[in-house]
């Protein structure tokens, strides 16, 4: 069902952020923190798994684009206890789009998205922790992020919950009412929300979502059921369209055992 | 008698370490003047082993770490989960119960589930009995996870005349309730009240908890008792050795009351099934 009892998941994803980050010797967690839902339920989630020291986020903008969820940031970390590191991004990726000048907004969105993900992996090593990821399964069904930008991570908590069930999760754990109620944005832009970009709302795309996907109901019955056919199509078309971003690139396969193919261990292999 | 349940956490391919585990859990239990431990499946390897399989599978009259196992069941009877190896690259998902250092019964998973987020018959041989054996509570028979989920396996260890119905499990959590537990959990406890009720046996199930690539392993270990009553039951998703007292004179009680076992027609089953099985034309 769609509903979740949000003290017994946030129970679950403590645990797994525990023992995930215990299993391969490490005790701190980092995170990009933008100030939105998604990176503030999971680093309320982090504060209560590992201990709020050992949570850092990157407050990590661009120029001062964002100053008002920068400070939702720095004011939630506060209260949770989070360490935070702020670093304005814009000299990097000024500096690179000087060099090589583009207009096409998507490109830019994701160059900054990659520079916050390769500054995320630089501090996890003096940090000595793992990078938490923050994509939902909104996100990562419809394709909704860059690849190998925000949707990189060690290990992602959040992966599993709609965007509809964060906000129940983070309405649990007590987050600013400020922070709840923000139009969800990938902050690709200035004034740029999801749901003005994708053309539907946050509840419409998840209740299709579970249809397609949870129950697994083809989408002529799901049209059929009720919803708007425009919205179900465009929906399955994103889901199809972004395979690629669920999975390791292939490998050409040559010989007897490859990897990828039929060198098959766990991710926790030995842990 | 007492059972301790051992809801615990594996590591994942790795022998010594759940050798040591299994081995703390023992004393623990014990010192809480356990009669038998429950491990759950593969509590000796872990479970999403893949590739892993024929590096951690074992031949349990041979193997030293299992040995180690073998020995602590001498003052105290045992269940546990392992890869066997039989022949040479022949490996099964088996269950094993131990008692006064020795083994009494090795049962092979026989269903193995493969689909979905399930994968085993791509790396174990399937098993191809169901058993009952005696210790020195009754008859005992012994299921692992999926097993239980087919009631023909039910059906056969009650035809069996077993007494307790043990079923060792690696189950993850899956889907939403409106509660705190997955949805899953109510499937496996619908069974244990169906089996303990009709089979009028005990039914021990032990679940393991902890995480493995993602998959939340969901505990939620129980008893039921032959009148299809729980008797206890572990908390969900966290770690704990629940001990409790079985009383052995309620399977003839419930016998008395109801007499599923003295009316059961096994030859009409067989005969049956003989024919369902002869007029497969696929």
């Amino acid at each position: 069902m769609m509903e979740i009892d949000a003290a017994f998941v946030a129970k679950v994803l403590c645990a797994f952020i525990r023992e995930e980050l215990h299993k391969f010797g490490f005790h701190k967690g980092i995170l990009g923190f933008s100030g939105g839902l998604d990176s503030s339920v999971c680093a309320a989630l982090a504060a209560r798994a590992l201990g709020g020291k050992n949570v850092l986020g990157m407050i990590l903008p661009y120029k001062d684009t964002y100053s008002d969820d920068v400070e939702d940031a720095q004011a939630l970390a506060r209260k949770l206890g989070v360490r935070t590191r702020l670093i304005d991004i814009s000299p990097m990726v000024d500096a690179y789009f000087a060099r090589y000048p583009t207009e096409d907004r998507k490109r830019i969105g994701n160059k900054m998205a990659r520079e916050r993900m390769a500054i995320l992996y630089d501090h996890s090593i003096p940090e000595k922790g793992l990078i938490l990821g923050t994509s939902n399964k909104t996100e990562l069904l419809t394709g909704y992020g860059t690849i190998h930008g925000d949707m990189a991570c060690a290990i992602n908590p959040l992966g599993d919950l709609y965007k509809t069930q964060v906000r129940a999760l983070g309405t649990h754990l007590r987050l600013p009412a400020r922070i709840l109620k923000k139009a969800p944005t990938a902050g690709l832009w200035p004034g740029q929300t999801d749901e003005g970009e994708i053309g539907l709302k946050y509840s419409e795309i998840d209740a299709i979502l579970y249809e397609l996907v949870d129950e697994r109901r083809p989408a002529e019955e799901v049209i059929a059921s009720g919803f708007n056919k425009d919205s179900v199509k465009k929906i399955e078309a994103l889901i199809i369209r972004s395979e690629f971003k669920r999975k390791m690139p292939p490998i050409a396969k040559i010989s007897a055992r490859t990897v990828g193919h039929d060198f098959l261990y766990p991710y926790d292999r030995n842990r | 008698m007492r059972v301790a349940l051992a809801q615990i956490s594996s590591h994942l391919g790795e022998l010594r370490k759940n050798l040591d585990l299994h081995l703390e859990t023992i004393e623990k239990a014990r010192r809480g003047k356990a009669h038998l431990v429950i491990f759950p499946e593969l509590s000796l390897t872990g479970y999403t082993l893949m590739d892993l399989v024929p590096e951690v599978a074992l031949d349990p009259a041979r193997h030293p770490v299992f040995q180690k196992i073998v020995a602590a069941s001498r003052t105290i009877d045992l269940v546990l989960g392992f890869v066997e190896e039989r022949g040479k690259g022949l490996f099964y998902n088996s269950a094993a119960y131990l008692s006064r250092g020795r083994i009494s019964h090795i049962h092979r998973k026989v269903f193995l589930p493969t689909g979905g987020m399930f994968e085993e018959a791509k790396f174990f041989a399937p098993g191809k009995a169901f058993g009952t054996f005696a210790t020195s509570f009754g008859n005992a028979g012994l299921m692992v996870c999926r097993d239980f989920l087919h009631y023909g396996a039910g059906y056969l260890l009650f035809a069996g005349g077993a007494d307790l119905v043990i079923v060792i499990s690696a189950a993850p959590g899956r889907g939403m309730t409106a509660g705190p537990v997955f949805a899953t959990s109510r499937m496996w406890e619908l069974m244990g009240e169906a089996i303990s009720f009709f089979s009028t046996t005990f039914v021990i199930y032990c679940n393991r908890v902890g995480f493995e690539d993602g998959k939340a392993f969901a505990g939620g270990s129980f008893i039921f008792g032959p009148s299809g009553r729980r008797l206890v039951k572990a908390p969900e998703t966290e770690e704990k050795l629940v001990l409790a007292d079985l009383r052995l004179d309620d399977i003839r009680a419930a016998r008395k009351k109801w007499t599923f076992l003295r009316d059961d027609r096994p030859e009409v089953i067989l005969r049956s099934l003989e024919r369902i099985i002869g007029d497969d034309g696929d």
